[in-house]
């Protein structure tokens, strides 16, 4: 577990120094995922030992934004203005992106049982 | 007794407790979308904020620990999508032209809705992300000028539409394959949708997986870059 929370930290912190390093515009946290991705895909042993750490944060995701989201509740002054429009965005544009990306998968990926 | 309720630990705490609570009955209910705890939780939480008297803005300072641990939690998203790279090796073309094309889709779709019933570009910026994991559009919504709090609120509402929608469309639209019900849970309902995902089979669980971090992957790239070019347009 130790060894997982060093590996992810570790990874952040190379992550958000190469961002701050180039200035580009990406999140820090994401650069880096993509380089553990890459080391991973390299099959150091040492490097499974992110697993235990990775999954229980994984795991508990909404936890770690929860509160955050109580902001949606407890800041709705400045949002409720627009109340229809983040409603039809937020449930129309669901149930149309997913329609539309059913229909180009079922033309990228030839029908399989 | 007024200096403990400030306290991180008074706020975490009750976040906790609220959470554990919410969380057990959303196994009860057999994972029911409408149960999820990010929506079940917040009662509890906003009704005690609201009844001691405590500022939103001190409640994020009680649970700052919780959100540093975001940014970890996004590095780890690295090791499932590494586990279920090995899924998509036969079919890695059309995988990659469906996220590279539905990823800008979702997005543009969330957008352009909200725009059309006059949305501003705050909100229009804090819309984009909903379809990618949380920890990933809370990074994305500091380069296109979004809410947090909206952000994460938008993502958890499209998680839980598309979850409870996905059985539907899949009938209506005659779906019987694993990997297209995982490809398009994962990309437009990232964690909610891949936990619905593996109702269906530990295939379509995989695949889902797989299109959620992809999905995050490349519209974190994507986003910032183009959002200044969006904006102009708004």
């Amino acid at each position: 577990m130790l060894d997982g929370l060093l590996l992810l930290l570790l990874f952040q912190f190379l992550g958000e120094a190469l961002v701050s390093v180039t200035g580009i515009p990406v999140p820090g946290p994401v650069v880096g995922m993509i380089l553990l991705l890459l080391a991973l895909l390299s099959r150091q042993p040492v490097l499974q030992r992110v697993a235990p750490a990775a999954n229980l944060l994984i795991g508990n995701l909404t936890l770690l934004f929860f509160p955050i989201g109580v902001g949606i509740i407890l800041e709705w002054d400045r949002y409720s203005d627009n109340g229809l429009a983040l409603l039809v965005s937020v449930v129309g544009g669901t149930l149309v992106t997913m329609s539309l990306v059913i229909v180009l998968l079922k033309r990228l990926l030839p029908e399989a049982p | 007794m007024s200096a403990l309720v400030q306290s991180p630990l008074f706020g975490l705490l009750l976040t906790l407790v609220s959470y554990r609570a919410a969380w057990m009955l959303y196994q009860r209910s057999g994972s029911h979308p409408l149960l999820h705890p990010f929506l079940v939780a917040m009662l509890p939480v906003v009704l005690v904020l609201w009844w001691l008297d405590i500022s939103y803005q001190r409640y994020m300072e009680q649970t700052a620990l919780l959100q540093f641990l975001l940014g970890p939690a996004t590095v780890a998203l690295a090791w499932p999508l590494y586990r279920q790279l090995g899924n998509i090796s036969p079919i890695w073309r059309p995988v990659s032209i469906y996220i590279l094309v539905g990823a800008p889709l979702a997005a543009s779709v969330a957008v352009l809705l909200a725009w059309l019933l006059g949305a501003p570009a705050d909100l229009l910026g804090s819309l984009a992300p909903k379809s990618i994991t949380t920890p990933i559009a809370l990074e994305v919504v500091r380069f296109t000028g979004g809410y947090g709090p909206l952000a994460a609120g938008a993502v958890a509402i499209t998680g839980i539409v598309g979850a409870m929608a996905a059985p539907l469309l899949f009938r209506l639209l005659r779906v019987h394959d694993d990997r297209i019900r995982g490809l398009a849970l994962g990309l437009t309902a990232h964690a909610i949708g891949t936990a619905r995902a593996f109702e269906y089979s530990e295939r379509a669980g995989a695949f889902s997986s797989l299109a959620l971090g992809l999905t995050g992957l490349v519209t974190a790239l994507a986003l910032p870059w183009l959002w200044p070019w969006v904006a102009s347009l708004l």
